[in-house]
């Protein structure tokens, strides 16, 4: 009786600028310090009872070092040991700490699209900021964006078919939309664990490419705000609040000082285990991404870390 | 494994006409089918047959509730755990009940029937599966229009009862709970597979009663403009909008035209299935019930269906 893979656990990004970058995950965004190595920073969100959500590592090049998934018991690291062998997948296992400080139980291997994926257990369990006997609804003294947590992650991957495939077949995620071509093929797929409209998603584009990772904030007024925020720091926003088709969430994009790209995202809807997929086509493609605007921008296509 | 979600609740009504208008013209429901003692009603993102039966009776009452599992083996299995626990339960073949197949009955400890089903008949939303836009047409939504059920609260003489019934038993999750001055439980609040604060919530109060079902609203600025509609229909509210401490949840309480308790939220936070549980305690309970006006109500706690 395990729920096998959970949610998005954590991402770790690679920044050229650490210090820079702490500043504004930390000022800006509003995320805590929890710890720091010789090359790393780990922040989590107020509301995220567990150590780390988004880890910095100091690399001269930007971009996704790995994504991991929270899985609901250790012995669901065998089990997927176990089924990416048996597709020929190597895997490497990791003890508790062995990766870093508050690291869990961790597996890791490689996508078809050479992303390094890591299922992982037991996190070290920090509390959130706020007490578990009559709590207040949130912290206050909150500072910068604040989001109470993060939500989501969308690569790049040039064979879209293939990342799903395996998704689905091997991590056992469901999919909920999908962009097709005109000719059919997957242009984008979007997949859940978390009953929500998506804990990743992938876009076609260079293997290995991080379009974006995205923090969850309570509704529509909160993303108005952290525009607010976001404009004040003079932080490079990238697509102004708005709305998808796809998910039906509610969205701004940004990028952080050295380039990789945040969202902030709230809505979506409740996902069924057997919930029949939704397609939009190549024509529509406008509206799935951006429903208002009904065009999307270039730089959305290209630009990624 | 287990419990997913609330699928639907089943009230009787001595004025079949009187409810559906109130259900379908300020609740903004659809009418799905009308036999000739009973109203089947939706919310517009719900993709099953209904999620609310009205059944005409003399007096007012809760007939069920009905949890949908997770999968479909989990119908044997829950079944087995309840009779061992030693609940009688039925079997209720499919084509017996409208909109579902084969589903399992039984009274949990305080009274209430309860049932658990797989298969409910998938009958779509309101926006198809083919570039959907994010909202249905605007002139076919009335009233409040939630898109869909979110909880319910139904009361019993022992809570404790309660919750060792639908946590070991059932499999729910305990997530919040409210203690008196001796350690006993006076309120418990339980998820299924939704990662939210509640999908049941069980408070002190006499066996077999109803406190009232939710319906999800998108945000607080959603939940204003239902107070705005409620009042206009010359509805009587019974609290809010406000806030709980209890789920965080931003909330109004009002009353049907059979005195039904009915509730619209939002809000609530990510719930992971080892997350420690909120423990409220019998003298902050003001606060844990609505966090800013910090009373009481003597009506919240004592009217029920």
């Amino acid at each position: 009786m395990t729920d096998r893979i959970l949610r998005l656990q954590h991402v770790e990004v690679r920044v050229p600028d650490l210090e820079l970058c702490t500043a504004y995950y930390t000022e800006v965004l509003g995320l805590i310090e929890t710890a720091r190595t010789e090359n790393q920073v780990f922040l989590k969100c107020w509301d995220e009872r567990e150590h780390h959500s988004v880890i910095l590592r100091e690399a001269p090049t930007y971009g996704l070092d790995h994504m991991s998934f929270k899985v609901g018991d250790a012995a669901d690291l065998d089990y997927f040991t176990e089924k990416l062998q048996a597709v020929s997948v190597p895997v490497k296992r990791y003890a508790a700490r062995e990766l870093g400080p508050g690291w869990g139980e961790a597996i890791r291997f490689d996508a078809p699209s050479g992303h390094v994926v890591e299922l992982t257990h037991g996190t070290e369990r920090v509390g959130n900021m706020l007490p578990m006997t009559n709590p207040p609804p949130r912290p206050q003294y909150l500072v910068g964006i604040a989001p109470p947590r993060l939500d989501h992650v969308f690569v790049m991957a040039e064979d879209v078919e293939a990342f799903t495939t395996f998704f689905i077949d091997v991590l056992e995620f469901r999919l909920t939309e999908q962009i097709l071509a005109n000719d059919g093929h997957q242009l984008a797929t979007f997949l859940e664990r978390s009953h929500t409209p998506h804990d990743i998603a992938v876009i076609t584009g260079p293997n290995g490419g991080l379009h974006h990772f995205a923090f969850w904030l309570d509704d529509w007024n909160g993303i108005r705000d952290a525009a607010d925020t976001l404009a004040y720091h003079g932080v490079e926003i990238d697509v102004a609040p708005t709305r998808h088709g796809v998910t039906r969430g509610y969205t701004t994009y940004f990028f952080d000082p050295v380039g990789n790209r945040n969202e902030l995202f709230t809505g979506g809807y409740w996902v069924d285990p057997d919930f029949e997929p939704i397609t939009w086509t190549e024509e529509e493609m406008g509206r799935a991404i951006f429903y208002y605007d009904r065009q999307v921008n270039e730089r959305f296509f290209t630009v990624h870390s | 494994m287990g419990i997913l979600r609330l699928a639907h609740v089943d009230v009787r009504t001595p004025d079949l006409d009187l409810s559906a208008a109130y259900y379908t013209e300020v609740m903004g429901l659809r009418q799905v089918l009308r036999t000739e003692d009973a109203v089947y009603l939706k919310c517009w993102d719900e993709e099953d047959h209904h999620s609310l039966r009205l059944r005409y009776e003399a007096r007012t009452g809760l007939d069920s509730f009905t949890f949908r599992v997770e999968a479909e083996d989990d119908l044997h299995e829950l079944e087995k755990r309840v009779e061992a626990y030693g609940c009688p339960t039925t079997r209720v073949s499919a084509g017996e009940a409208v909109g579902q197949g084969e589903s399992v009955r039984f009274e949990v400890p305080s009274g209430q029937v309860m049932e658990l089903v797989w298969d409910l008949e998938k009958t779509g939303n309101a926006l198809g599966k083919h570039n959907p836009a994010p909202v249905p047409p605007p002139h076919t939504l009335k009233g409040i229009a939630p898109p869909r059920m979110d909880h319910m609260l139904v009361n019993a003489e022992e809570v404790g009862e309660a919750n060792t019934f639908f946590t070991e038993v059932l499999g729910m999750r305990l997530t919040e709970q409210l203690l008196d001055g001796n350690g006993h439980q006076l309120g418990i609040w339980l998820a299924g597979r939704t990662n939210s604060p509640h999908d049941i919530a069980i408070v002190n109060g006499p066996n077999g009663a109803l406190h009232h079902w939710a319906y999800w609203l998108d945000d607080w600025d959603h939940i204003r403009k239902a107070a705005d509609t409620l009042a206009y229909n010359g509805v009587q509210i019974d609290q809010g909008p406000t806030r709980h401490g209890v789920t965080r949840g931003n909330t109004i309480y009002f009353f049907d035209p059979l005195g039904i308790r009915n509730e619209v939220f939002t809000g609530g936070y990510w719930v992971d299935p080892d997350t420690e549980i909120i423990t409220w305690t019998e003298q902050e309970f003001g606060k844990g019930l609505f966090y800013y006006e910090n009373v009481i109500s003597q009506r919240f706690l004592r009217m029920h269906t």
